[in-house]
């Protein structure tokens, strides 16, 4: 929890860049997903969408799982607990920061 | 991109829905269902074998299942799978439950009301009379709660058209079981269009994505 929300410092720079802000937000809003329905609604390559992917990972803020269905590669993804409070935590200052500024 | 400045959650969840609907797969299975509704009316009719009606209500255990595997045979190798939690799941079967539980108190109480009082009594006759309208008003709203919950835009249209056949059905006495096959095959044939478009705007994938051979 950031001592002040509207200190545009405190803001999570991991979730703050486009690409996976975007991502993020496209995992918040289902419980899981898999890499081709994420490449599909983002309309990313799958080496750039991996990279970022491998960077929210890393950060322990999502969760892949890589399986094996009807003996076809599948890849599940879906935010960890941390991931989901660190976009809710991110909403929440980006909105103060954004409130904050004068019209 | 799915997201714009101004996108809010809400519209991003209701984009994810809409893309994993767009195959047309449940335009199909709802219009099957309507379509057997008419059929069983219309063969009870025309044969008196009153069995016929049975027939659309062991539809969902049957077709369920169906439409399921449909979906991942055709939608998953194409568009990838989602599963929607407790967002958007919960809210649309939140809705469905309540329609049920409110139609079914309703349907009870007004029941037992027409065996306790005339007033109750004439309301219900009023109720059968003027039932071609009450079912266009409700398959109207259940059809634009349904749009608005999901997001797809064309239940909108299905429900007005719906609306516009029930009026026409009352007004000029058009028989239920033809009102019900009109909208089943108008939807039937949306929905084989809506598929045919998707299986040619979205070509099968090898793998999981990550190796990205598209197409096939």
């Amino acid at each position: 929890m950031p001592k002040n929300p509207s200190d545009l410092t405190t803001i999570d720079r991991l979730i703050h860049e486009p690409t996976r802000l975007m991502i993020m937000t496209q995992l918040y809003v289902v419980e899981s997903a898999d890499f081709l329905f994420l490449q599909n609604q983002l309309q990313m390559t799958p080496g750039n969408l991996s990279s970022h992917l491998s960077k929210l990972e890393e950060a322990g803020y999502v969760e892949i799982v890589k399986e094996f269905i009807e003996r076809k590669p599948h890849t599940a993804l879906k935010l960890t607990k941390k991931g989901r409070d660190a976009f809710k935590e991110y909403r929440k200052s980006i909105k103060k920061v954004l409130e904050d500024l004068p019209m | 991109m799915i997201m714009n400045k101004n996108a809010s959650l809400n519209e991003v969840e209701k984009k994810t829905y809409m893309s994993y609907h767009q195959d047309g797969l449940i335009d199909i299975f709802v219009a099957v269902y309507v379509l057997l509704f008419g059929l069983g009316i219309l063969l009870r009719t025309v044969t008196d074998f009153s069995t016929w009606f049975v027939i659309p209500a062991i539809f969902p255990a049957v077709m369920v299942p169906i439409w399921m595997s449909a979906k991942k045979r055709i939608t998953m190798p194409r568009i990838g799978y989602v599963k929607f939690g407790v967002r958007g799941a919960n809210k649309l079967m939140a809705v469905f439950i309540g329609l049920m539980v409110a139609g079914l108190g309703t349907f009870m109480a007004f029941t037992f009301a027409s065996t306790q009082w005339s007033w109750a009594s004439m309301l219900r006759d009023l109720l059968i009379s003027n039932g071609m309208i009450i079912m266009g008003i409700g398959t109207a709203a259940i059809s634009g709660l349904f749009a608005y919950t999901m997001g797809l835009k064309r239940l909108y249209a299905y429900g007005l058209l719906a609306l516009a056949l029930f009026l026409t059905g009352h007004f000029i006495t058009f028989p239920l079981e033809y009102v019900l096959l009109t909208i089943g095959f108008v939807v039937l044939i949306n929905g084989f269009v809506l598929l045919a478009r998707f299986i040619r705007k979205s070509p099968l994938t090898q793998g999981d994505g990550t190796n990205a051979k598209k197409p096939l």
